[in-house]
This record gives structure tokens, sequence and C-alpha cells, in this order.
């Protein structure tokens, strides 16, 4: 079986000489295809880190990252902004929606960036805020919602285009408590129907329930949740 | 869930097109959305056309009204003294010229001009300097335009003077039939010109007798030769071998002598004073732009992050950036050529007509979109170097 994330012996070191500070080391993280796994850990222990490497915006100083099977670690700079596109979805920790983008927008944008015509990329959008819930809210603009419904937006947009992978940021730290829960309820529910692998940085405790495994980290490293039966 | 990575990039890698016209529109919410900033660089061009074009529209005003007697003396070639650069009083020539260039081939028409420099003594006492031009009425090159009172052939009637209509007041109060001193004689008003005020006093026509006479200028005396060439006369060639047959004086082109009154004006003070004013406004509406596009960016960083972060490239980020300046330059523009038309309209007199010719209009949403791009110059810098790993932090 391929995995969908397999990383091996990744670190990350940044800055340089008397100023070096290792963010991660020799992390190995796997995860199956349509696995749902949150990291947890204190913070400053490299969750945000190993998520930014396997979501493809920030390059490990060591180590060996592939997604689905693909070899990620070497490629050029200038080749991660296709992978992104091709591969990832992303929630993140304050939404991040378009101000001058409407809700349906913000999902389209995602979706005639990876070169869906505009006909379907509306059609594939409207039906992403229908499952979220605001269907009824696709013209507002981000700063006309609620905390809970942007999320949800975002939410709409990770899943856009169908990525197989969903990476989430602290989906739920700018949200109370009920509208946290909620949100992450329907991010699950969501890429379980779709089979889509889910990993999901996260602090909140209430929400662990909803993991099929939780990885921690602490001073950049593994300490439990490896996935087993993983040949070195 | 099998997923079939080589398809999934083969699609993500197609549909530049798509990206570009989603990336365009995003570009273009995000002006809309962020008014203030857009107001604020909109301001900004609209500044530097202002200024700019408005400076430029006076200069070649001015540059139209030290050309004008040129362009409207209906010659084909003139023959002036060595080293002229001006329709002006100064060296005068003898008249041997005029029938060296009536017994050249190619020559239908070879027509005296005077020019004097004089005085208009005014009813209540002072005086006020005008620019005499003496013309053959017979010929009729060098002869009034813009005749906004009266009709030529009254200048063949002894005394009779054509004056600028924008001078009336200041001659103390002309009108048809006026009578003033000049050089001592009474002079007669018979018409008036509109607009015919070059950087030095205004022209006054009359038949070059009477400015002979005016002036105490001897017979065998003037100032220009004015010369109309014979139908299918080849300009060149005339204009070769009237310079072999006037050695003492200089035989220019119209168009040649046009060029040389513009480009020495513009290498003296119009060109230093102009030039520094327009590039003045053009670097102030640079910096406003520049600043603007910066600010905006800097306050959009998170978002730009976002846009990466979801796989837009760097250069999709800076077609946004261009799409951006393109349309502030655009915008700018038209409001500002809209201004400077008005103003022209506004500031449109005999002693000042502010032409901005088509070409300048075509080309100020050229200019101004280059410098605008070149002003997103520190915008782009930032959103190329921006890591999209920053919308984790």
């Amino acid at each position: 079986m391929t995995l969908a994330i397999d990383a091996r012996g990744l670190g990350k070191v940044f800055g340089a000489g008397a100023l070096a500070f290792r963010a991660l080391d020799a992390v190995d993280f796997q995860v199956t295809p349509g696995e749902l796994v949150m990291l947890v850990g204190p913070s400053g222990s490299g969750k945000t880190t190993l998520l930014s490497i396997l979501g493809c915006v920030l390059t490990a100083t060591e180590g060996e990252l592939r997604l689905f099977g693909e070899r990620v670690s070497g490629r050029p700079e200038r080749e991660l902004p296709l992978l992104r596109r091709a591969l990832i979805g992303f929630v993140f920790q304050g939404h991040n929606l378009i101000g001058a983008l409407s809700a349906r927008d913000n999902v389209r944008l995602v979706l005639e960036s990876r070169g869906t015509t505009a006909h379907a990329a509306r059609a594939e959008a409207d039906a992403l805020l229908a499952a979220v819930g605001l269907a009824d809210k696709r013209d507002r603009l981000p700063a006309e919602l609620s905390g809970g419904q942007r999320q949800r937006v975002a939410i709409a947009r990770a899943l856009a285009g169908a990525p197989p992978l969903v990476l989430a940021d602290e989906p739920t730290a700018a949200l109370d408590a009920h509208a946290g829960l909620e949100v992450t309820e329907l991010l699950t529910r969501m890429c379980r129907e779709r089979g889509t692998t889910v990993v999901v940085v996260t602090h909140d405790n209430r929400i662990f329930h909803l993991a099929d495994r939780i990885v921690h980290i602490e001073d950049g490293r593994i300490v439990d949740g490896r996935l087993s039966g993983v040949a070195a | 869930m099998t997923v079939d990575v080589a398809a999934r990039l083969r699609a993500a890698r197609g549909g530049r097109l798509r990206r570009a016209q989603a990336t365009t529109v995003v570009a273009l919410r995000m002006m809309l959305h962020d008014k203030a900033k857009l107001i604020g660089t909109t301001l900004g061009v609209v500044f530097a056309v202002v200024l700019a074009a408005q400076q430029l529209g006076v200069l070649f005003g001015l540059l139209q009204k030290n050309t004008m007697f040129v362009d409207n003396a209906g010659a084909d070639l003139w023959i002036v003294p060595p080293g002229t650069t001006q329709t002006a009083p100064g060296q005068r020539m003898s008249t041997a010229l005029l029938d060296q260039a009536r017994a050249t081939p190619g020559v239908a028409v070879a027509a005296p001009l005077l020019m004097i420099g004089t005085s208009v003594t005014k009813p209540g006492g002072g005086s006020e300097a005008t620019t005499l031009v003496g013309f053959d009425l017979d010929a009729g090159l060098g002869g009034p335009w813009n005749i906004v009172a009266g009709d030529v052939a009254a200048l063949r009637a002894p005394d009779a003077l054509f004056f600028e209509d924008a001078q009336r007041e200041k001659f103390g109060g002309l009108n048809l039939g006026s009578v003033r001193e000049v050089g001592g004689h009474k002079v007669r008003v018979v018409g008036f010109t509109w607009g015919l005020q070059p950087f030095g006093p205004p022209f006054a026509f009359a038949d070059i007798d009477t400015v002979r006479d005016l002036g105490a200028v001897p017979a065998d005396q003037l100032s220009f030769v004015l010369i109309k060439l014979a139908p299918g006369a080849d300009r060149a060639a005339v204009a070769a071998d009237l310079a072999a047959r006037c050695p003492t004086a200089q035989v220019i082109a119209t168009p040649t002598f046009h060029a040389t009154i513009v480009s020495t004006l513009l290498r003296q003070q119009l060109g230093i004073t102009f030039g520094t004013s327009t590039a003045f406004g053009l670097i102030i509406g640079f910096i406003i732009v520049a600043l603007s596009m910066f600010s905006a960016v800097l306050d959009n960083l998170r978002e730009y992050g976002t846009l990466k972060a979801i796989g837009l490239t760097s250069w999709d980020l800076t077609r946004m950036l261009i799409v951006q300046s393109i349309v502030y330059a655009l915008l700018g523009s038209l409001i500002g050529l809209g201004l400077v038309a008005l103003m022209s309209a506004g500031i449109r007199g005999p002693n000042l007509v502010v032409i901005v010719p088509r070409t300048l209009v075509l080309a100020t949403p050229l200019i101004m979109s280059a410098l605008c791009m070149l002003a997103s110059v520190l915008a782009l810098r930032r959103v190329r170097r921006l890591e999209p790993g920053m919308v984790f932090r």
C-alpha cells in the first residue's frame, strides 16, 4: 500500500551558526490514505513546522518526504506550488479567507487556479458551501460572516477540487468551544465521506475523539503515536 | 482510496489561462475592496498625469506660439540670414536675394518679408512694443491669419495696420478706425488678428512699404525671402540651387525652420524649465504609486501568503500586481487627461493655448502603465520573497 504521507528522518534547522535552532529532529511520520491523524504537543514542539513541511510550504533541512508515493524532497522550490495545487487542501488557524472575495469566490479561486472552468467551479463551490451549511451565505464577504461560518468556508475551500490530503492548523483556535467542535466534526465527516487523508495540528483535547490516531511531538521529535508496521 | 498523482499533477499543471483569468479577477477585487488605497493610488497617477500633461501642453503651446509664423506664412522655403533660429526682427539682407530667387527654376513666388521692432504710442501717453510685419500684399506670403475683424485688402491703404485683438486694451482701447502713432507716423487700425503673440511683442501686420516708411528701412533691405515652389518642383533641389545662388544667406525648408526653432527653444530655458516640472510631476506620481502599492501589499501580506500556500506561483502574484498597476495607470490617465482637457479649455486665450496633441493623449496611458509597473517593483519584491509558510505562523 502506498502511504499518503511517508516522512523519514525529517529535520529542520532555522538560522545558522550560534543562532541555529533545530525545530525538527529525525522525524519519521507516516499516515495511511483516508486516515485522520491529530498532531499534538506543547507550543514550540515542532507541530507547525512539521505541518508546513508536509504542506510543501517549507522545505526540510534533512530527510525524505513522499506524498502518495511522489517524492517531495529534493524538488526545486518552483515545483512546490504545483504539488500544493494538485494534492493538498489547507485549513488555517485564522481561516485566511481573501477579504475582497465572497464565500463562493474564495472557494472558486482554488478550483479555477487548478484549471477548472468558471461554470464548473461555480457549481462545485455552491455544492461545497451547501454541504457546509452556507448555501444562503455564499455571496457574503468574510467580514460579513461569523468566525464559525468563516471556518466553514475555509473547510469548503480546503475540500475544493477533492484534494487527497487536507492539512489543518489549529482549526478551532479562533472559535468558541461549541463552534470549534462543530467545525471539526464537519471537517472530519466530510473528509471521511471523501476518503481524504487529514492531518490536524491541535491543542484542543475536546476534539481528540474524532482522530483515528494521535501523534505526540515534543522538542521536534515524535514521542508517541507512530504508525505500527512501517518498515524503517 | 487510490490517488492518481500523475493525473492530478497533469491537471494542476494545465489551466494556466484559467489561473491567469482567476488571478486577474482577484487582483481587481482586491483593488476595489480597499477603497482608500484605490483612491490614494489613483490620485497619485492623476497628479502625475495632470502635472506632466499640463506642463507639456503649455510647452507645446509656447512652442506653437513661436513656430506659428513659419507654419502659417505659406512658404515652402525661406531665405534667412545665416544662423537664424527664430522669426523675429534681426539682421537684414539685401533685396538682391529676391531677384536671385525669382530667377531660380522651380520658384513660383519669391516674396519679401520685413520685420522690425517698434513701439505704439498710446493716446494717454506711454508706449507699448510691437513687432511690425511687412509683407507683399500681392504675393500674400507672410500675411496675417486668424483674422477676427477687417479685410487684408484694407492694408493697401496708406499707413493701415492689423493689430492683435488681445492687445486692444494694452494699446489704449483700439478699435477699427482707431489712429495711433508708430515711429512718429500716424497709423490707422483696419483689422485684428487673434492669438498671434510669440514670446516677444505681438505682431502687427502692414504692407511692406508701409513698414519701410514706419521703420525708416532702406528700400534695398528685407528680413526674409519667402519662397513658394512651382507645382511639381523638388523642394530639396530648388533649395540647393538657391543656396548656390545666395551664398551670403541660408536657405531653409519650412519644416526644418520649424524644427530649428523648436530645438533652439528646448535647448534653452524652455526645455529645462518644462522638462524639470514634467519630470517632477512624474517622480511625485511614481513615489505615491510605489508607496501606495507597497503599503497595499503590506496590508494584505497574509492574503498574498495564503494565495501562495494554496498553490499560486510568484508569477501569478506578479501578474496580479501588474494588472493592478495597469488599471491604476489607465484609471488615473483617464481622469487626469479629462482634467487637463478641462484646464486647457479654461486657460485657452490669445496669450497661451495649452496644446495636448493626440500623440500625448495616446502615449499617456502607456507611459503611466510603464511608470506604475516600475513603481510596483517594491511591492513585487516583497510579494516574491514572501514565504507561503508564513500562513502557519
